[in-house]
């Protein structure tokens, strides 16, 4: 029969649990054994108690542990690590209420229930109660029962809890995908297995990245989740969610979009990957692996440490890239180097890694005998799209190989025009640019991550030019155009000085925009009009200092908070927002507070599943139902304003209620802080919802300004999706009903609090004009677009031009508001 | 290199300490907990202090497992199991060898604050003793990897854990009874890592004389 132990702090209150218990048993025996207290009268636990209690408890049948709170639990847990492995083979730590949970198991033992019933039992005993009080619907920890759950036993840790998910990602469960769903296994308490069930494969830790993907889990498979531990219940339900989320992986934007060369190789059309003109002799590169010295083992902890700090330093790579290609690219773009990041990290690649310097290998032979062994079970994958994952494995372990030897990481032969097949983000952020003056891919897409490394360093680049680029003998003057994605072997005179003319517009285009960088903008009736960028990371704000930004109107403070597993903590923050500062030499920072939805979830933020993330939960929406990372993240706020000129910027708002208690919050904060209101704090909005902006006169008395932000603006009043490639073209900002709506702004905030504008339609130098001549008095831009929209500003003539205004709202559409501006 | 005399005079210091610093555990204990660390954990180190006394410390790995089983059987509250496992995964990283070199001390410690995550599941900034022992192991690993040796590489880490435990002030609790408070735990230094950086100094007093090999 079924043992119960009871741990308690307390042996008086232990004592009268079990009389309670034993009135329900009706004579009947159960073994129920008791460990609490350190004596009779001194409250604590004790491991060593609990081993004997269970011994004492088990008659062979297995044992049900009931704890109370706190230490309790962890001395639990540390008894079972110390109990002779049959007897924890059939002990089941059970999370119900103490007093409700050992009534309940004390009945279902005498029963004769086995463990894991017992304990399910105990659990659901709180449900009475909670029916019975009325209380609000309990949390998924405390809930019975989820639908998909089927329980069973394994008499192993507690009961199993699985459940089928279908896998409706098109591409089944691959890097991505599978990288988040081992992410989110982490969070439990919990070990899930998975199985594939229509080929068999598995089961496999959902913990582990290289092992998951060896599922081979296509799309339409059915895959089997079984959990155990403290929090499997939660854990599969989670899992269930996310996979119903298709592991929030983004519907693909394009054919051509986050997916590598390998399976959507093209036949010869040459795209435009990053603008300008580059002409040169071809130079291939050598991209061949690193070879692996014969070197003499050190000690293992030695061999180990390098491996450990190679794969530090990788990180940083990874972590840096992934910056930059979120920023480019969003979120969707980078999850892939989360990938990467999770491969590096993962515990079966590193446990074989030291198993092999435990046999006496060198850390580097160690290393790459390890991601040979991933890499060949990735390929031996009946998909081909997963098969080609293989290639990731590879340039991932390539980068630690390089590290770990000391192998430069590309050698280019000469100077000119690159000539590649595909280059992975790694090798282009490491390109020497004073070497390689263009670059041609035979593969590639104009959105992966390393077109969007080659923008970012200025480097033109065509991809996609086909294979037969790769026959252009070294040394073959190569001319590309990064703008229109021509490529011209071996170009005629004339083909050169057209390109040459064309590039030296560009150039004195951009040398004059130079100049004036550092200069205010000014129209020509002396009107002036900040010019700020958009702010992502650090490097964004060096950048932004380095082209004459005059503040930063937007830092996207979500860099901080993706791809964690806990929020950043308010030292963090301030740190960071100091930096960010710093780097933009003191000027003003434009703080927004975290801006997410259910389309990125993150993983310490319970979000159910929403039909319309982007009418749903999102910005101050969110964040004023999770208070604690709103205020965590206005303390960190306002310890920063006290040294530098801060605006708090709320997204998303759209009720001046909203505005109220975010800025009730915002006080608290300050008060908090105890030292006054900081001198330079600033409060605005952004006005992405229609309402808000139509509704501006009843925001302005309570806001210093107002930033249009014309990206979700544009998609909330089109009533169309930006990331939607067949209703994208609706999505013009000069959309007369988004100028509008812009107008409507400008004339409740006049004289009273200032306009920015922080979209993308913000850097479209044709529209500076129409925004300046609306009210706009603030343009916040890319970094890299600064110094061009000061020059735009410069060539204004009247700053309050009504005509300009009247024949852009009064025009049909986006095509004719681009006519009038010319 | 650390043998287990320089354990043992290493523990006893840190008992030493504890028992100095006894009514502070407490009293910041009382601010956001059950006002019973500073007890607890001095009842526990004290009798593994007699524990040294009759049990076998030829190796570093014996005064270790001595501790740790100490702790757990005498301490009461969570920092019993928690200590306990510390010292228990150190003496199981450490093995049967007499002498521990300082990587391999330093790895040991590592084991140990990887056994408090496993048992705590604490995450850097739940303000819990974790906050203070990671950045220690982190400091001391990275002393090491630099060159330095064992008594400079203690220093910077008992630094670090003495940040990290003053940086737990303004955190809001997510962890044990302290967590029942919420916001009322903000503006309290944690008292598990208070006891935590109390280790890291006593490491660097009683170690700091053993040449790193």
């Amino acid at each position: 029969m079924t043992g119960l132990v009871v741990v308690s702090h307390s042996r008086v209150l232990a004592d009268a649990a079990v009389s309670l218990a034993a009135e329900m048993l009706h004579g009947s025996e159960v073994r129920i054994a008791v460990a609490a207290g350190l004596d009779a009268t001194t409250f604590g636990t004790d491991a060593t108690a609990i081993v004997k209690a269970i011994e004492a408890a088990d008659d062979g049948a297995g044992v049900v542990v009931l704890m109370d709170l706190g230490s309790a639990v962890l001395s639990a847990e540390m008894a079972l690590d110390m109990v002779d492995p049959a007897v924890r083979q059939r002990a089941v730590l059970c999370p119900a209420p103490l007093v409700e949970g050992l009534v309940v198991a004390a009945v279902a033992a005498a029963g004769g229930a086995a463990p894991a019933e017992v304990a399910a039992e105990a659990v659901g005993s709180l449900a009475a109660k909670q029916a019975h009080v009325g209380a609000p619907a309990p949390d998924a920890s405390a809930e019975p029962t989820v639908g998909t759950e089927d329980l069973a036993d394994t008499g192993d840790q507690g009961p199993t809890y699985t459940a089928v998910v279908k896998i409706a990602n098109p591409h089944g469960l691959h890097a991505r995908p599978a990288a988040r769903l081992a992410q989110e296994s982490r969070l439990f308490d919990a070990r899930i297995a998975l199985r594939n069930l229509d080929t068999g494969a598995g089961p496999v830790p959902a913990t582990s990245l290289s092992r998951v993907a060896t599922l081979g889990a296509l799309c339409g498979h059915r895959v089997e989740l079984a959990a155990t531990g403290s929090q499997a219940r939660e854990a599969v339900a989670h899992i269930v969610a996310l996979a119903d989320r298709r592991f929030d992986e983004q519907e693909p934007s394009s054919a051509a979009g986050p997916q590598r060369s390998a399976v959507h190789r093209t036949d010869g059309t040459p795209m435009p990957a990053s603008p300008g003109i580059a002409v040169g002799p071809a130079v291939s590169m050598r991209a061949s692996d690193v070879e692996i010295p014969d070197e003499v083992p050190g000690d293992a902890a030695a061999e180990w440490r390098r491996v450990r700090a190679a794969i530090a330093e990788v990180r940083r790579e990874i972590q840096r890239i992934r910056v930059a290609a979120a920023r480019e690219g969003g979120e969707g773009e980078a999850a892939i180097f989360d990938a990467h990041l999770m491969l590096i990290d993962d515990t079966d690649l590193l446990d074989d890694v030291r198993a092999r310097i435990a046999a006496g290998k060198a850390a580097p032979r160690a290393w790459t005998d390890a991601i040979a062994s991933v890499e060949a079970e990735f390929a031996r994958l009946p998909d081909e799209y997963l098969r080609t994952r293989a290639a990731d494995v590879h340039a991932v372990g390539q980068q630690v190989a390089r590290v770990l030897t000391g192998a430069p990481a590309l050698h280019v032969e000469g100077e000119g025009v690159l000539i590649a097949d595909d280059l992975t983000p790694a090798q282009v952020a490491d390109l020497d640019a004073s070497c390689v003056t263009g670059i041609v891919m035979a593969a590639g897409s104009p959105t992966s991550h390393s077109a969007i490394l080659a923008r970012s360093r200025a480097i033109p680049t065509v991809v996609a030019a086909g294979p037969a680029v790769l026959d252009v003998p070294p040394g073959t003057t190569v001319a590309l155009d990064g703008t229109t994605g021509r490529v011209f072997v071996d170009p005629g005179e004339e083909t050169l000085r057209e390109l040459e003319a064309a590039d030296q517009q560009a150039r004195a285009k951009t040398a004059l925009a130079r100049a004036g960088a550092f200069s205010p903008a000014v129209t020509r009736d002396g009107v002036e009009v900040l010019v700020g960028a958009n702010l992502g990371s650090v490097p964004d704000a060096r950048a932004a200092a380095d082209n004459g930004a005059e503040l930063a109107g937007l830092v996207r403070t979500e860099f901080l908070y993706l791809g964690r597993h806990q929020p950043p903590t308010t030292e963090e923050q301030i740190e960071v927002y100091r930096s960010l500062a710093e780097a933009l030499g003191g000027e003003r920072l434009t703080l927004r507070t975290l801006d997410v939805g259910g389309d990125k979830p993150l993983p310490y933020v319970p979000q159910p599943p929403e039909a319309n993330p982007f009418l749903g939960m999102r910005g101050i929406r969110l964040t004023l139902a999770q208070r604690d990372l709103l205020d965590d993240q206005l303390r960190a706020i306002v310890a920063v304003a006290y040294e530098t000129p801060v605006s708090v910027m709320f997204p998303m708002v759209s009720t001046v209620d909203e505005l109220a208690d975010a800025r009730h919050r915002l006080d608290r904060a300050i008060q908090l802080a105890g030292r006054g209101r900081p001198a330079g704090l600033q409060v605005g909005i952004m006005v992405e919802v229609p309402a808000a902006a139509l509704k501006a006169a009843a925001f302005a008395p309570h806001v210093d300004f107002f930033s249009v932000g014309t990206n979700d603006l544009t998609q909330y009043t089109v009533a169309a999706e930006r990331g939607n490639p067949s209703v994208a073209s609706l999505g013009d900002p000069l959309d007369p009903g988004v100028l509008h709506l812009i107008r409507a702004v400008c004339r409740a905030a006049e004289g009273r609090c200032l306009v920015a504008v922080c979209g993308e339609l913000a850097a479209d130098e044709a529209a500076t004009p129409l925004l300046v001549a609306l009210g706009v008095r603030e343009l916040s831009v890319a970094p890299s677009s600064v110094a061009a929209v000061k020059q735009a500003v410069r060539q204004i003539d009247r700053a309050a031009d009504a005509d300009l205004v009247r024949r852009a709202l009064t025009a049909a559409g986006p095509r004719d508001v681009r006519a009038i501006l010319g | 290199m650390v043998d287990g005399e320089a354990i043992r005079s290493w523990l006893s210091l840190f008992a030493t300490e504890v028992a100095r610093n006894r009514d502070l555990l407490t009293q910041l204990d009382s601010a956001i907990g059950d006002a019973d660390h500073g007890a607890n954990l001095d009842r526990g180190t004290s009798a593994a202090v007699s524990a040294f006394g009759t049990a076998d410390h030829s190796s570093p790995g014996s005064v270790l497992k001595t501790m740790g089983m100490t702790l757990v059987g005498t301490v009461g509250g969570a920092s019993g199991p928690l200590y306990g496992t510390l010292f228990l995964r150190m003496a199981g990283c450490a093995g049967d060898a007499e002498r521990l070199d300082a990587p391999a001390f330093a790895a040991a410690l590592r084991a140990g604050l990887d056994g408090v995550v496993a048992r705590g599941r604490a995450q850097a900034g739940d303000k819990t003793m974790y906050d203070a022992l990671s950045p220690a192991c982190d400091a001391l690993d990275d002393a090491l990897a630099a060159g330095r040796d064992i008594g400079d590489a203690l220093s910077l880490a008992t630094a670090a854990a003495d940040a990290g435990r003053d940086a737990t002030i303004p955190m809001l609790a997510r962890k044990g009874r302290a967590s029942y408070l919420g916001e009322r735990s903000v503006g309290h230094q944690d008292p598990g890592a208070t006891s935590a950086a109390l280790l890291v100094a006593a490491a660097a007093q009683a170690l700091s004389g053993q040449v790193s090999a």
